[in-house]
This record gives structure tokens, sequence and C-alpha cells, in this order.
């Protein structure tokens, strides 16, 4: 035991306290991840304890010419606050969270897991042949690319093949009456492989006197024993390996032809005056898992952001979710922009297409039935969907949803998903997504 | 391994002179600390140290894991360097990172002896020292203060006991200790410690079980028996809990409540059983320990200030930081004091430095308002500001003592004779040791804070008021004709022996209360926000004083927490626990308390119950007061929270129910009535 073991057991307990995924994306900070990182809240780790409300609490600030009434942004931390180290080191407490960082293709990944969805994306754009894994031969190439190890087991066994005992050969040398060219033949029955110029060679440096070492050659056989390679140099080591050239082999990588898996994901959003600060919260609550989910799904994913009241145009991610706009609404005016933006930006034969709308299906009269549905049907997309946000349940002519399920209730491609509260969001991702695995 | 020895070794040697002399020069300046011994640690060695709150040795826990990871994590705290630990002992142990430059050591070891004086001086931290246990045998008995490094290490070894016993499941005191944890704060901080002494116990120490058995061994007299140990002491004996309701005031300690009649939850049994004697034995430890940090918690703002100030005073006052070291200190300083937030270290230096200077202003004004022509009405008209500074500057040879070593006279009071003598000998270097030829009268002339650049204004600034009220106060016992007379008696040491004695007695709580005011305030630009409901943020509401003072007093009242007593230990006479939120205007944490509460259960053995006010909004209010960008009143209701061991209930409560809990008369709210009107 020790600090190790305190470590240890801080990061069990730890692990054990990730908030759970559709915790987070019902009700979590979601503000805190970017498109490419999703963070994750751990859940504090710190004990409970009977403390104030934050809200309630307020607390000091200092800074020049404040004046009541000025914003302060993120409370500063107070003492008291969290748990702080007793020796009193200042300062570097408060409000900081910590966060389990994950990328979207493992959100993607435990969503599946989580929900029970298997979404196969679908690779739709060729792209030009590519270089996958160094996988092919070749017998010649830049040296980074040599592949030891076959060159190193090529050795290996030529040496093997080439080996052998060496005092074997000179025993039966000793044997009386045998030259040179006797124990050559003899060697080569024996399948030894060893050349006539190494055994001449021993020959010569044999002292005379033991030329006759032995009376016959089965009396050699029967007293000295033959060590085979394998034992051989596994007790005395291989002194050397014999590279050659003709062993090298470069790895090259092998040519793969790739389809990369590219998706399109269009986001429309009623800005008008009817979409108060609930129903864009909970549109931002359903959109972004989906786009961390098709991001993390897809090698390349690309977002489109269309605002709408009466009009509709396009706008960045930073402004999506936080325009507010006067005027009435006609929802087909999005469909459009939409229609031209992925016609000359995103073809249908390279690009898979995601067409999110939101709203509270408040529209203007017959715009749905007379514009939106042919133009969802006409416009290609590997999905639709309509998600109604409405928290106060129903208002009188909002039955945009309604109309749009209506009219597809075969299809195959088209969702539709009602979201009153935080609780729905993620019944309605899995709507929306469960609809196309089901295709 | 030796490498690593010898390296700290040198680090040592070389810092064996600035710590014997910032000792001497601590001394001087009037500090009386617990003697330090200086360690050279790593940097691993110190996370370690940081994670464990300053000691060596703690029980095995993940709370200390979890802060080395922070620690290491935000490995660029302070640029990574000038660590700074000491710890509350006799003597106290002070830690110095071996990577820290020698201008940070220096700076941390002047930071450490004023730290080493506030804990040995400082009352509340008396509190746990007295009741602490007696030294172990055989070590020093003349110290001070707590011996606590051996406590704590000791706490660890026993608990480290418990976990390896093989008939106690390690996770079980590990959660055991979570949940004592979670009460660490509801203590009852401005008592003693006194270790919990249940009925049991002390029946124990008088060696039996049976309190009739003891009787008969005594062999009393009938007759005695009857009159002193009467059935009634006998039934206080064995069975305190049962009963009326009980404790008869509401306790603050609700730690000791619980060692005292908490039960354990037998799962299998369903229901509460005794707590095993490791279970006693860990919450008393743990109850110990909560004590022990309990005045540092109580005393952050004033001890980093005063740590801060006296560090200031001689690294820079006292050139303790040698001339190539001195930018790099004040770089750290900057650092230091500049960090973001609410920094209890700028927050504690700026109160002491307004300590020092209004109590010197106090001086020079009483010298005044004794000066012929000078009243408290007249006094900004006829006082000549420009003079009285020129009066105050300490002579040139206070200001530049090297030069005039041979000048130096050893009958003045502001000299030390044999100091003198030293330096006349050159026993030792007077440009380097300045401080070593002068007292401590000659000390606090020297650095006199209303000569210092930026106070200079700072006695022209006295208001009206004050200086009424200073005059009304005044012993007219002697009467000055001039202005050069009046402030040749200026006692320089005024401001100084005021800061000692505020060091001894107050906590975070009653300095701020004393010291914080709307000069302070403003000087400092603090101001108070608070959550708003018509624009959803928090929104700047006051820069008044009384309203700063008010949200800090909030953060630092019992620890910044909310208080929690014990109620009844028998509520429904059901020996169910009842805790009540003594409610300030501040709500609780309804999600922690809930968190708390199923902790309790476990060391309470039967159901937990909370009684609580919280403040409600109705939703039409939020909307309207949106739209006139006015805030919603509130609804304030009371509420008891209970958890049975399975579920969590709330009940709304009648508001006699809660009335005694709600506060009358403090009202932490610094919303303007008319706010954003």
């Amino acid at each position: 035991m020790g600090l190790k073991d305190d470590l240890e057991r801080y990061r069990e307990v730890g692990e054990e306290r990730r908030q759970d995924l559709a915790e987070f994306i019902q009700y979590g900070d979601l503000g805190q991840s970017r498109g490419d990182e999703v963070k994750i809240p751990i859940k504090i780790v710190n004990l409970p304890e009977f403390a104030y409300d934050q809200r309630d609490k307020g607390g000091v600030g200092q800074g020049e010419g404040a004046e009541e009434g000025d914003p302060v942004g993120q409370p500063q931390p107070q003492p008291g606050d969290g748990e702080e180290g007793e020796d009193g080191e200042p300062g570097e407490e408060g409000g900081e969270h910590e966060y389990y960082e994950m990328d979207p293709e493992e959100f993607a990944q435990e969503l599946d897991e989580q929900l029970g969805l298997d979404l196969d994306p679908k690779g739709k754009k060729v792209i030009e042949e590519k270089e996958g894994d160094f996988t092919d031969i070749t017998r010649s190439g830049p040296s980074s690319t040599l592949d030891f190890e076959r060159l190193f087991k090529k050795g290996l066994k030529r040496k093997l093949a080439m080996d052998f005992d060496e005092e074997y050969i000179r025993e039966a040398l000793k044997v009386d009456g045998w030259g040179p060219a006797t124990v050559f033949e003899w060697a080569r029955e024996q399948n030894i492989p060893v050349s006539k110029a190494w055994i001449e060679d021993a020959y010569d440096d044999l002292p005379t006197d033991e030329k006759s070492t032995w009376r016959s050659i089965e009396q050699m056989e029967a007293e000295v024993e033959k060590v085979d390679t394998s034992t051989r140099i596994r007790r005395e080591g291989v002194d050397q390996i014999p590279f050659r050239r003709e062993d090298e082999r470069y790895r090259y990588p092998e040519v793969v032809e790739e389809r990369e898996k590219n998706v399109v994901v269009v986001n429309i959003r009623d800005v008008s005056g009817s979409m108060r600060q609930k129903k864009r919260e909970l549109v931002e609550r359903t959109f972004t898992p989906l786009d961390w989910y098709l991001q993390g799904k897809y090698d390349n994913a690309e977002f489109v952001y269309i605002a709408h009241d009466a009009d509709a145009w396009e706008v960045d991610r930073e402004e999506f979710f936080g325009i507010r706009s006067g005027g009435g609404t006609r929802i087909s005016s999005a469909y459009e922009v939409a229609a031209e933006v992925l016609e000359e930006e995103y073809p249908w034969s390279e690009w898979n297409r995601y067409v999110f709308a939101a709203g509270d299906s408040e529209n203007s009269s017959n715009d749905t039935e007379e514009r939106v549905i042919p133009m969802m049907e006409e416009i290609p997309a590997n999905l639709h969907a309509y998600v109604e946000t409405q928290p106060s349940g129903n208002a009188i002519n909002a039955t945009h949803a309604e109309e749009v399920e209506r009219n597809f209730r075969d299809s195959d491609n088209v969702a539709v998903a009602y979201v009153t509260s935080p609780e729905d969001v993620v019944d309605a991702i899995y709507e929306i997504l469960s609809t196309e695995e089901s295709e | 391994m030796n490498d690593d020895r010898f390296r700290k070794q040198r680090i040592a040697d070389e810092l064996a002179e600035p710590v014997s002399e910032a000792s001497n020069l601590a001394e001087r300046l009037g500090l009386t600390p617990y003697p330090v011994n200086y360690w050279v640690v790593d940097y691993d060695e110190m996370n370690e140290l940081i994670a464990y709150g300053g000691f060596q040795k703690r029980y095995p826990h993940w709370r200390w894991g979890m802060q080395y990871d922070r620690q290491q994590k935000q490995g660029q705290f302070l640029g990574g360097k000038a660590f700074e630990i000491v710890n509350n002992d006799d003597p106290s142990h002070a830690f110095l990172q071996e990577s820290n430059t020698l201008a940070d050591q220096k700076a941390v070891i002047t930071h450490v002896e004023a730290h080493a004086d506030f804990f040995a001086n400082n009352e509340w931290f008396g509190l746990f020292s007295d009741g602490a246990p007696p030294r172990a045998a055989g070590s020093e008995d003349d110290g001070r203060g707590p011996d606590a490094a051996g406590m704590l290490a000791r706490h660890g070894d026993t608990i480290r006991e418990y976990m390896q016993d093989p008939d106690i499941d390690r996770s079980e005191v590990e959660r055991f200790i979570d949940h004592v944890l979670c009460l660490e704060d509801n203590i009852d901080q401005h008592q003693p410690y006194r270790p919990v002494e249940t009925a049991r116990d002390r029946l124990e120490e008088i060696e039996g079980v049976d309190v009739t058995d003891q009787l008969d061994e005594l062999d009393l007299s009938e007759e005695v028996k009857r009159q002193v140990f009467d059935d009634e002491w006998l039934d206080a004996q064995s069975d305190e809990d049962n009963g009326a309701t009980f404790p008869s005031q509401p306790e603050k300690d609700v730690l000791g409540f619980i060692r005292k009649h908490g039960m354990a939850y037998d799962e299998d049994a369903e229901k509460a059983v005794e707590m095993t004697d490791w279970q006693n034995d860990v919450l008393e430890l743990m109850r110990r320990e909560a004590y022990y940090f309990a005045p540092q918690k109580m005393t952050k703002v004033m001890n980093e200030g005063w740590a801060a100030y006296w560090e200031s005073l001689m690294m820079t006052g006292e050139r303790f930081a040698g001339d190539d070291e001195f930018i790099l200190y004040s770089d750290h300083m900057a650092q230091v004091l500049g960090s973001p937030g609410l920094n209890p270290y700028k927050l504690g230096l700026e109160i002491w430095e307004y300590v020092e200077n209004t109590e010197n202003r106090r001086e020079v004004v009483e010298r005044l308002l004794r000066t012929e022509g000078i009243t408290w009405r007249t006094f900004h008209d006829v006082v000549d500001f420009t003079e009285v500074q020129d009066h105050l500057e300490p002579p040139t040879w206070l200001q530049n003592v090297a030069g005039h070593v041979d000048e130096l006279d050893p009958e003045d009071p502001r000299i030390d004779a044999e100091g003198l003598v030293a330096a006349r000998e050159g026993e030792f270097d007077v440009a380097k040791y300045p401080w070593k030829v002068l007292t401590y009268e000659g000390l606090a002339q020297r650095h006199y804070s209303l000569v210092k650049p930026q106070y200079r204004g700072f006695v022209s600034r006295v208001g009206q008021a004050e200086l009424e009220r200073v005059s009304r106060y005044m012993f007219d016992d002697s009467r000055y004709d001039s202005v050069a007379e009046a402030l040749s008696d200026v006692e320089y040491t005024r401001g100084w022996d005021r800061m000692r004695e505020i060091r001894e007695s107050h906590n975070d709580v009653t300095f701020l209360d004393e010291f914080l005011t709307q000069e302070f305030v403003d000087d400092n630009d603090y101001f108070t926000y608070e959550y708003t409901h018509a624009s959803g943020d928090y929104r700047v509401t006051s820069t008044d004083h009384q309203d700063v003072k008010k949200k800090l007093m909030l953060s630092f009242t019992n620890f910044g927490k909310p208080t929690v007593v014990v109620q009844d230990g028998n509520y429904r006479n059901r020996n169910e626990l009842l805790l009540a939120h003594q409610y300030n205007g501040i709500m609780l944490d309804r999600n922690q308390a809930t968190e708390v509460l199923k902790r309790v259960f476990e060391l309470w053995g039967r159901p937990v119950n909370l009684l609580t006010i919280v403040k409600e909004f109705d939703d039409h209010d939020i909307e309207v007061a949106k739209r006139r960008d006015r805030e919603p009143e509130p609804e304030e209701v009371g509420k008891r929270l209970r958890y049975d061991g399975e579920e969590v209930t709330v009940d709304d409560v009648q508001w006699s129910d809660v009335e005694h809990l709600a506060a009358t008369d403090i009202d932490y709210n610094t919303k303007p009535d008319e706010w954003l009107a």
C-alpha cells in the first residue's frame, strides 16, 4: 500500500463514474465538446457533502469598474468550493470539471452499444488506388522497407542446411586408413553438407599420430556421438548467420481500391418567432449527438446548416442553434436551399446524404403538402427526418410532423420524431437512426 | 540513488545559511515560530506530499490518489515550481522542492517561518493541540503543539492493519471511510477536540460490562448505593439513548454524535447492529483528523496572508533575495498573487497590510490630534501632509545601515548593541544582513508602512468619521506644540504589535468581519454577484462593502458550508436520526444532501431525516420576471428529506416545523431591491 495503491484505487473509482451516455445526451453539457472531440463529464469523484446550492450562493469577484447588472460569466472559484487541499494551496480548485474525452468514432460505437443500433455506412465515392498495408513483397527497395525478419529466417535456414558437426567429421578422418576422399564419400552417404576442400584442410591439420585413432568407421560411430545442429546451436549459440543478397526481400504497400465513406448532413432548423429557448435547446440536444454519431461512422463528414423562417439561408454551426428571427414559417424554403446545395456540392453518386429538419411543426398553410413532401420525395437521401420540438404538447395548426409521418408511413427513409422534453431525446435519436438501419 | 542523495545534500548545504538566518530574522521581527525542519525533496515526492496534505504517511485512501493525479496534471501550477509545504506540527516540517531556484527556496523558507509562527500562536490551533492525546513516551515533551506527523502515521498504520485483516473486507473499510468523510466538516470546530467517550467505553474503563456487578463488588452499604448510584444514574449509564428526545440542545458535532450513538445496518439481519470495533475506531480517528485540520481551514486567509506579508518583508524589505534573485522572486510573487478567483494569499495580504496601515495611521492621527491647533474638524485643513510624510521618513542610517556602521549609537533602542559590536568586528557582512544590527524597534521604523510609496496618501485619506471617533476615545494625556514634536513620539511598532495580537485570537470570519471596510473593498475592486433568473446568468449585484462582506462571510463561516446539526437522535420515537439544516437564506445543494443522507444511514443504521428550507419559484413568476427584467420572489418552504435504506422521500412540512431553523436577521442575498428596474 502507499500512494501508488491510492492512485490505482482512484482510477478504479473514477472509471465507474463516467456519465452515462444517454444521461449525457439528455441533460449533459454539450457545449464543452467540439465537433471532433466529445467531452463527457466524469461524475464528480468528490464525496458528497452538505454544501450550498451554487446558484443560490452567488459569490465575490474582483475587477475594476464593476457595475450592478454586469454579467460576470462563469462564477469564480470561491473558498469552500469543492475539496481543497488541506495544506491550503489557493486558486487551484473551483468550477473545473473533469471530462472523459472520446472521439466521434468512440461515441458512435458506444451509442450503437447502448441503443442496439448497427448502422453500416455505405462507401460511395471511389477514390483512386490507395496504399494499403505493407504486405506485398519485392526483391529490391529502399533499405527501410527491408524485411529483416524474413532475411534472418532465411539465413538461419541456410545456416541449418549448411551446418554440420565439424568434430564428427574430424573423428571420421581419424579412422585408420581413411583419407579425405573416403571421408567425403562417407559424408555424402550420411547427408552431411561438408565440402571436399574443408575435409582436405582438416585432414592436413590433423596430427599424424591421431590419424589412426579408430580401427574402423564402425568403432568411431559407436564411440563418438553425433550432435545434431539444433542441439549444437542451442548449446553453443549461432556464431554467424549467412545473410545472402538473394534472401533479401522488401515490403511494399498493397494497392487497395478504396471507397470513401462520405457523408453530408443537412441540419435544417426553424428559427421563426415561435421557436423559443426551450424548443431551440431541444433541437440542439437532438441534432448534436446525431452529428457526432454520423461523423463517427463515416470517414469524411460534412455539415450544412440551414436556418429558415419564411425564407431560408445557410449559416455556420456557431450561429445555427442560437439564431432567432421574426417572420412566419415556410419549411419548403429550407428544402429549396438544401436541394440546391446538395445538387451542387454533394452529388448523390458520391455522398451519403442525411437531411434532418427540426421545428415546432408550424408551417404556412398547404406548404407541407404541396411543397415539402414532394421535395422530400425528390431529394435523394439515405434518410430524411423531421424532429418536432414542442415542449408544451400540441399547438393548433402545428401539423407538419403528422402530415409528413402520414404521407411517408410506408417509406423506409423518412423518420419523424417527437421531442417534448430532454427525456425524449434518446428515443428520438433511436427512432431516426433505426429507420435507416431497417432499410 | 546515491547521486540523488548527494544532489539533495548539496542543495541542503546551500540552504543551511538562509534557513538559519530566516529563523533569526523572523525572531527579530517579533515572530515566535515552532522550530522548523526542512527537507529537500524531488518533484515526485513533492506531489506525494501535496496529495497527502503535507505529510508523509496517511491512511490508504483513493482520494490521495485523486489529489496526486490532479497535482500531476496541473504540473504547471506556479510554473511547476516553488511548491511550498509546511505542516502544522511541532517541530513543523517544511519541504523544499529540489528543482526550485535559490530565490524560490528562500521565498519558501521565509514564508514557512511565518506559517510556523501562525501555527504556534493562533488560538484556534490550540483547540486541537491542547486536547490532543499526549505525546508518545520518549519524545521531546516540551513541544507546544501537536505531534501531528506521528498521529497521522499511527492512524495510517491502524487503518492499514484493519484493511489487511483477513476477517475484514478491505473495500468495506474504504467505503466506511468514504461515509465518514462526507461528514468531515460536520464537527464543532469552535470547541476543543475531545475523544468521544461512549457510555460503553466508560463502563469498560471501569473494567466490566455490568455496572450492577461492579457496584456489588465495591461492597458498599446499601444506603450509599441507593443514594449515590440511584436507579436513574444506572439507567443513564446503560441506556443513554432510550427514551426521550436527545440531544437536549442541537448538536453541531454530528460526527461525534454518530460516534456515540451510531450503528451499522446489517443487510442480512435487516436491522441495525452495534458498530464493530474497527468501525468505532476508524470513526474516531477520522473525527480526530477532522478536528486537527479544522483550524487550517478556519484561518486560511489570515494564515496565507500572514505568510505572504512576512515573506515579502524578508525577501524584499530585507533583501533576503540577492540582487540577482530579486527579479525572479518578484516574478514568482506576482504569479502567486495574480492567480485568478478569490485568492486567499492576496485577500489575506491585502487585509494584513490594511490592518498595519490603519493601526499606524491611528497612531499618527492620535499624535496629530494632540497638537495645538489641530482638531478632528480642522484636521484636513490644517495638517500639511507632505510635512507629515517627511517626519515619518526613517533616518538615513536606518535605510542604509551598512553605510553608517561607524556612526551608530549602541545606546539607541533601535540598535542591537551586540550586533553592532559584531558588525564592527566584521563577524558578518552588514551589507548582507543589516538587520543584525537592529532591534525590533529599529526594524519597525525601517519598514514603516506609511512611508512606502504606495501608501503615501494613506494618512491624508483618513475620514472625518474616523477622526471624530479617534478624538473621542483618545487619552488627552499630553499636548504637543508642533507637528514635528508630535510625530517624534510616534510608536513605529504599533502596527506590528497589533498584527501579532490579531493573529493570536482571530479566525477568517472574525478577521474579515472586523477589517473589511468600504475603503478596502473600493481599493481592491471587489464586487458581489448573484444568479439572476431574468437573464439566466450571473450578474454583478453590488460593490457595497457590507454586501461584499456578507458574501465573503458566507464563504468562510463554517468552512463555507451550511450548518447542519443533530436535532433529534430518537426521532418519531423510533431511534431515527433527525438532522436539521440551519437555514441562513441560502439553500442546500439538494442532490448532494440526498447523497450525504444515504451515507449517514450507513453510520446510523436506522432511517435518517433532514429538515431544510428551500426556495421555490413559480414558473409563471420567472417568465414574468424575465419580461419585466425583475427578479422573481421565491417562496420559502420547509422540506423533510428521508432515507430509510431503500428509498429517498421528500415531504413538505409545516412552516412551524422549520421556523426555528430559519434565519431571522441574516440576509445573504445582495441583489438590489430595484433589481435592473
